[in-house]
């Protein structure tokens, strides 16, 4: 049976920990792709998200990330780079602990953080892109509103109504 | 024994597709070569009893009194799938569960609800839910000389290459649900044979009066639309990312809205030619 993982509050200071349990893992060239079994739901890590998932060790704080996140991208890189990345990490279960943001970043998301560091810092903005992946039912063909039906997984809206004969899709 | 076990089955044979082990059966054998024209392309006829699932199609017509006629009925294991008087209606959801149910246990292969065309060697994906316009931009293409793959499932082998999974193309008409069965020969075109790496991963919907302005995404983003549109994406998703993972290398992976399919034709086998 799928469970939830036990996630308890970490403060700004704690040294985030990758979730390991439940997870596929697929290195591809300059991303990560991590598909989550007990939630069911894909996730694309670019570059510099996989780097500060790939420290999170349960030793490394967000400053010596920091510096290690630079010397392998090669570019200077802000702090608030590696709280976004682990932001967004721990927002997708990807990490054992939750993590709270340092008063810092409170309230800012990827697109503000950009404009705040500007274009240099554009090459290391961290991205996680996720999906829900989908039931067979969601991935088949299916018919429109009006169209006759049998079932409920033959319909777009999943919902075929009416009585007897004369059922629709909804 | 459940109650549908217990009716006068007369006929009745098993299958294999993809692996999976399908059993029919009917209370009237001459309905039974009709099942022929809805399974999937590569079935073949095995001895074994023991399938993974069985359909059970009872055939109605007159009933014992004049003007009364009896429902056709079809069941998948024990639950009903339909009942209706239009025979049609019963043979058409045999198909599409039959080809959900190959595609989801499918072994060796990854089902990815998409159309497929081949262009000098490679194949042309395009993923999408219903009503997006697959079947009508693969239709352009066809007519544009590609070759015919399958206007709904892209079949992924471990390698990332896509097999063919022809039948008629199932063209709806403009603002319309119904669909018309449309044969690959009326468009011009050829179903393919061979398994053909991916060039283009084309991630598109239909929109009236749409500019074509498409965006490159990442190979892992392509990945992703793969995996949205795969049927068996919660069974077994570390087949279908190894699948993905081949397929995308060397494969240009484009996002945009589109008007007409006539109008974005060009660009793709563009694209395909000069990427060789």
């Amino acid at each position: 049976m799928k469970t939830t993982p036990n996630r308890t509050p970490a403060t700004a200071n704690g040294e985030p920990r990758a979730r390991k349990d439940d997870l596929i893992v697929k290195e591809m060239p300059d991303e990560v792709l991590v598909y989550d079994l007990v939630r069911d739901k894909a996730h694309c890590l670019n570059r510099t998200a996989a780097l500060v998932w790939n420290y999170c060790d349960g030793r490394t704080g967000a400053a010596a990330m920091t510096g290690r996140l630079e010397r392998e991208l090669n570019v200077p890189v802000d702090e608030r780079v590696v709280w976004l990345a682990l932001n967004q990490l721990s927002k997708n279960y990807l990490l054992e602990e939750q993590i709270v943001p340092p008063p810092l970043m409170a309230g800012i998301n990827r697109r503000q953080m950009m404009r705040a560091l500007g274009v240099a810092a554009v090459v290391a903005v961290p991205v996680v892109t996720s999906i829900v992946a989908p039931t067979p039912a969601q991935a088949q063909s299916c018919r429109g509103p009006g169209v006759p039906c049998n079932n409920d997984n033959q319909c777009c809206s999943l919902n075929c109504l009416g009585i007897g004969t004369n059922r629709v899709c909804a | 024994m459940q109650k549908v076990d217990r009716l006068d089955w007369a006929a009745g044979f098993s299958l294999k597709s993809y692996g999976v082990r399908i059993g029919i059966r009917s209370n009237n054998p001459a309905y039974l070569a009709r099942v022929h024209e809805h399974l999937p392309h590569n079935w073949e006829k095995m001895s074994s009893p023991i399938v993974d699932r069985l359909y059970s199609i009872v055939i109605g017509g007159e009933g014992a009194r004049p003007n009364i006629r009896r429902f056709n009925l079809l069941y998948g294991n024990h639950v009903r799938l339909a009942r209706s008087i239009e025979l049609d209606e019963v043979f058409n959801t045999l198909e599409s569960d039959l080809r959900l149910f190959v595609a989801e246990l499918a072994r060796g292969r990854v089902f990815v609800h998409a159309g497929v065309v081949g262009w000098e060697g490679r194949a042309v994906v395009v993923p999408g839910r219903s009503y997006t316009g697959k079947s009508t931009l693969v239709a352009e293409l066809v007519r544009a000389g590609a070759t015919y793959y399958s206007d709904e499932y892209a079949v992924f082998d471990s390698r990332g290459r896509v097999h063919p999974f022809p039948g008629p193309l199932q063209i709806r008409q403009e603002g319309g649900f119904k669909q018309t069965k449309i044969d690959v020969a009326q468009l011009g075109g050829r179903p393919g044979s061979k398994p053909l790496p991916v060039g283009l991963v084309l991630v598109t919907q239909f929109k009236k009066g749409a500019r074509w302005r498409p965006r490159n995404l990442s190979s892992g983003a392509g990945a992703l639309e793969l995996l949205s549109n795969t049927v068996s994406a919660r069974r077994s998703p570390a087949s279908a990312l190894d699948a993905f993972d081949n397929a995308v290398v060397g494969a240009q992976i484009v996002k945009g809205a589109r008007g007409e399919a006539q109008e974005i034709v060009p660009f793709i086998l563009e694209r395909i030619s000069k990427n060789r």
